[in-house]
């Protein structure tokens, strides 16, 4: 009854297949035929086929300066995360198990809050009539309210913040899960803490970086409530572009301009992968 | 179902065609099976049937192919070609759930989401007993492999051992055609395990079942079985009862594989019926030729088991040697000699009489029917 | 001790208050203003009241909101739940290139940005003229899928093969073997499986932004247009904190029941 017993397995791969397949692979390969056809006023998309959606857009120094933009908004908050996100991960690393637990709790917590509360939050903190203005009008330091929002560096501080707890999740488990021998070998051999740290520790944590930064990185790109709520109309990034096309209707340009996102997308995380190179340390626990 | 002849290799009594008689006393039947996984071929064209109410083993290394043969019987494998019959039913293509079996697994497999006797109900349940004699037959299962107490106790409560003896219970319990066990007594120490040894051969014979076990222990298969099949790189090498394939190994890594064995090289030289004599280096030896096939002038192989060897003073009969180095094994002693074709191995027994010491020149004999001519490894 | 390692323990011990600081303070004020009595947003607050919360529960939008977040979260958690299931019980013991590439693809909405993703789905719903209930549904089923099929998958192959075949060896057909083997001794992974599609889900914006319709908008992007176009500030800290208080409660319901550390590692 050899059929019966493919039918079993077939019961079990078809319906997520199917959803996997209808609802995520067709979307993506239509929206890309849309994206190759010119605009039309009245349909979805017109009846000529073209790459004018994609090479308006790169050749425009408009939508250029939003993409550069863009990366280094994502560049810069990968730094931040990286920089206070890996001395806290060691930290989080070192502590006794129950309380780790608890630590790891207390971070994914926020992770599951949504993401325009949290942006709120820092709307604010960062307001005119927010946290940190009022506070200071209050101690008398300053007269007139700065203006913390709507800018870039608004939006750096806000994501970065939200971001944190993806990378040090990450690289604490990555860290916890090292066999604690990596380093007493180094020691035996006459590496002092920071000699240890730098050649054992630190590159046998390459994986979780690795899916830290990618993570980071990914829905950085992604983000368009925070981005939006934290920059404000003058400070756009490309996710914002997309959504402004589908507002006015112009869905070919929409969709042109969410590949390029997504080529930008995973074009860095090849970067990544290509520096970190976490494959060289496989099998040190996962 | 053909009448083809012996199959390669197998030294089993030739089985030509199926009649009705051996097809109602084999309880589990492989006919030219075949399994194979991509380009690796784990089992070869392997063809074996096994008596009602004995105990089959199959011996071998690693990657030998006998978990795979067991799974084939039980199901989970499907094979490449060839037929299995379960009690004269071909069973090929039938679920394992479907097939009159059960199994014990080399890490027991317990649910440990279950009690001892919900575990041991388990295989009851499926068949469908109802609930007043589900009861009675737990019981007696329990008694039968000494747990009668911890029927309520969870797998994690209980040893190695305890654990290994409920797998036994579940197993025994829905009184199967077959009861087929994989490596059953590989996680225990050595006095755990020969205990087992012999209460599983104890209990197979007061319960008549028919079994099947793998195991890379050769001291274990052949303390277990009433016939052993040795295999190697998927192909059953040889068939036939412990002494038999002990005693009379047909290949060199069959003799090497039971146990240890001095090997000997040299021609024959002469023939009488089914012994033959052989020029070796170091003199000439009378050995068995079972298979009466090897003529005159033919290289051969010949195999001795250590045992079987008596040492003598210079003066003696046999082999010369010179003792090289001497292992105390409480029991026997093991002594390392150089021969002129080659080292050569005895064991002694510890019985009192006079031993020998390192630098000694002795001369080894042995009886005919202690040598075997023996294929030869390739190359 | 060296000056390097003091140096070395300060920065870190910095890093970790800054980090935890900058973390949850936005979330803290956001709560403490949940409770304030004013009209317009001050903080610390001057005093306590509920006022905000009573009139989330009044403003029509508001609750319509609520409960089709948590309409879409439930269901879409559910049929998530059993997708990722299926998917975890057909690849827990496959391997190969076929075997690999699916399970790439049951994983992928994990990492794939799903504002593209919402764009995608919406272009499609709008030439198949799908209705937004469904429309939103179905993406949230797609997006929550994988985690389910994460964690079921792990505590599949954390379980000994043979258990599945002693079940069978026993005479237990597939369905049996499932239900009185397998979920047995799974249940816990499925359960967090369904908790993280649920939270997912019930925060998600990136596709909602796309897939919301008129009357039809969940909340998260109810407080996202508030925000926007200088709604009251309040009432959002109000829907805001009960959007956190139904996630503390469900994480520590289910942290209850399954325990601590499976939480953390299917993260």
């Amino acid at each position: 009854m050899k059929g019966l017993r493919n039918l079993w397995a077939w019961a079990l791969l078809t319906p997520p297949l199917a959803a996997a397949v209808v609802l995520f692979v067709v979307p993506l390969l239509y929206l890309f035929y849309i994206s190759l056809h010119a605009a039309s006023p009245s349909e979805i998309y017109g009846s000529t086929l073209t790459l004018e959606n994609y090479t308006s857009v790169l050749s425009d120094g408009f939508y250029l300066g939003i993409i550069r933009r863009t990366i280094g908004t994502a560049a810069a908050i990968l730094a931040l995360c990286l920089f206070i996100g890996y001395p806290v991960a060691y930290f989080v690393a070192l502590l006794p198990t129950r309380r780790r637990m608890i630590v790891l709790l207390l971070l994914l917590f926020p992770l599951m809050v949504s993401n325009v509360v949290r942006a709120y939050g820092w709307v604010a903190l960062l307001g005119r009539r927010g946290v940190i203005n009022t506070g200071l009008r209050d101690l008398g330091v300053i007269d007139l309210p700065l203006d913390l929002l709507y800018n870039t560096e608004a939006v750096v501080v806000g994501l970065m913040t939200i971001l944190l707890p993806y990378m040090v999740i990450t690289i604490a488990n990555t860290l916890a899960a090292l066999d604690r021998r990596y380093e007493e070998a180094a020691q035996a051999l006459g590496a002092g803490p920071v000699r240890t740290f730098l050649h054992v520790t630190l590159p046998l944590s390459t994986p979780g970086i690795a899916s830290g930064m990618l993570l980071v990185f990914l829905l950085t790109l992604s983000a368009y409530v925070t981005i939006t709520l934290l920059g404000g109309p003058r400070s756009k990034l490309l996710v914002s572009m997309v959504y402004d096309s589908v507002v006015g209707f112009q869905w070919p340009r929409a969709a042109a301009l969410a590949f390029i996102l997504l080529a930008i997308a995973l074009t860095l995380t090849g970067v990544i992968l290509a520096v970190l190179r976490p494959n060289r340390v496989q099998g040190i626990g996962r | 179902m053909s009448a083809a002849g012996p199959p390669q290799g197998a030294h089993s009594a030739p089985s030509g065609g199926l009649g009705a008689q051996q097809m109602r006393d084999a309880d589990v039947r492989l006919d030219r099976v075949r399994k194979t996984f991509g380009a690796v071929i784990a089992v070869n064209d392997v063809t074996l049937d096994i008596e009602r109410g004995t105990i089959f083993s199959l011996l071998g290394p690693s990657g030998c192919g006998k978990t795979t043969t067991l799974r084939l019987i039980a199901g989970f494998e499907q094979p490449s070609a060839g037929e299995v019959y379960i009690r004269g039913k071909r069973v090929t293509s039938i679920a394992p759930y479907r097939r009159d079996f059960s199994m014990v697994f080399q890490s027991y497999a317990l649910f440990p989401h279950l009690s001892v006797a919900e575990n041991v109900a388990f295989g009851l349940r499926m068949r469908r007993v109802p609930r007043a004699e589900r009861g009675a037959a737990i019981k007696e299962a329990l008694e039968l492999v000494k747990l009668g107490a911890l029927a309520d106790r969870y797998p994690r409560q209980l040893s190695g051992g305890q654990q290994q003896r409920v797998a036994l219970a579940r197993a025994i319990v829905v009184k199967p055609a077959v009861l087929l066990l994989d490596e059953p007594l590989g996680a225990l120490d050595k006095m755990l395990r020969e205990e087992m040894q012999v209460e599983l051969r104890d209990l197979q014979q007061r319960l008549g079942i028919t079994a099947v076990f793998v195991t890379h222990d050769q001291e274990e298969a052949l303390t277990l079985s009433d016939r052993v099949a040795v295999m190697r790189g998927g192909v059953i090498e040889q068939i036939g009862a412990p002494r038999e394939i002990y005693d009379r190994p047909v290949s060199e890594f069959v003799a090497g594989f039971l146990g240890a064995s001095n090997f000997l090289d040299g021609s024959v030289v002469a023939r009488e019926g089914a012994i033959a004599v052989v020029a070796t280096a170091g003199g000439h030896v009378r050995v068995v030729d079972a298979a009466a096939t090897t003529p005159v002038g033919a290289k051969v192989r010949v195999a001795v088991r250590p045992e079987r060897v008596r040492m003598s003073g210079p003066g003696g009969e046999g082999l010369h040697g010179k003792v090289r180095s001497i292992v105390y094994r409480g029991p026997v002693t093991h002594y390392y000699m150089d021969g002129v074709g080659g080292p050569l191995l005895a064991y002694a027994q510890n019985a009192g009489a006079a031993d020998w010491a390192v630098g000694d020149e002795v001369r080894c004999a042995w009886d005919v029917e202690g040598a075997v001519v023996v294929a030869p490894e390739r190359a | 001790m060296s000056p390097a390692f003091s140096v070395g323990r300060a920065i870190r011990g910095s890093a970790v208050v800054v980090a935890f600081v900058l973390i949850l303070a936005p979330i803290l004020i956001v709560v403490v203003t949940a409770f304030s009595p004013t009209d317009y947003f001050q903080f610390p607050p001057p005093g306590f009241s509920l006022r905000w919360f009573v009139e989330f529960f009044r403003l029509d939008n508001m609750r319509n909101a609520f409960t089709l977040s948590l309409e879409l979260a439930l269901l879409s958690a559910t049929i998530a739940t059993v997708l990722g299931t299926l998917g975890a019980l057909y690849l827990a013991r496959r391997r190969g290139v076929v075997a690999g590439l699916l399970q790439s693809l049951f994983l992928a909405p994990l990492v794939f940005p799903t504002i593209i993703l919402g764009l995608a789905l919406l272009l499609l719903y709008k030439s198949l003229g799908v209705p937004v209930f469904p429309g939103l549904l179905l993406a949230h089923c797609v997006i929550g899928m994988p985690y389910c099929f994460r964690t079921v998958l792990a505590s599949v192959q954390a379980l000994d093969p043979a258990l599945e075949e002693a079940g069978q060896s026993l005479g237990a057909g597939p369905l049996e073997t499932f239900f009185l083997v397998t979920l047995p001794l799974i249940w816990q992974g499925v359960l967090s499986g369904w908790l993280f599609a649920f939270i997912v889900s019930f925060g998600e914006l990136n596709t909602a932004l796309f897939l919301s319709g008129p009357g039809l908008t969940t909340l998260p992007i109810e407080i996202f247009s508030y925000l926007q176009f200088q709604g009251s500030q309040l009432v959002i800290a109000a829907a805001s904190t009960i959007q956190i208080v139904l996630i503390v409660l469900l994480v520590a319901g289910i942290e209850r029941i399954v325990g601590m550390g499976r939480i953390i590692r299917s993260r």
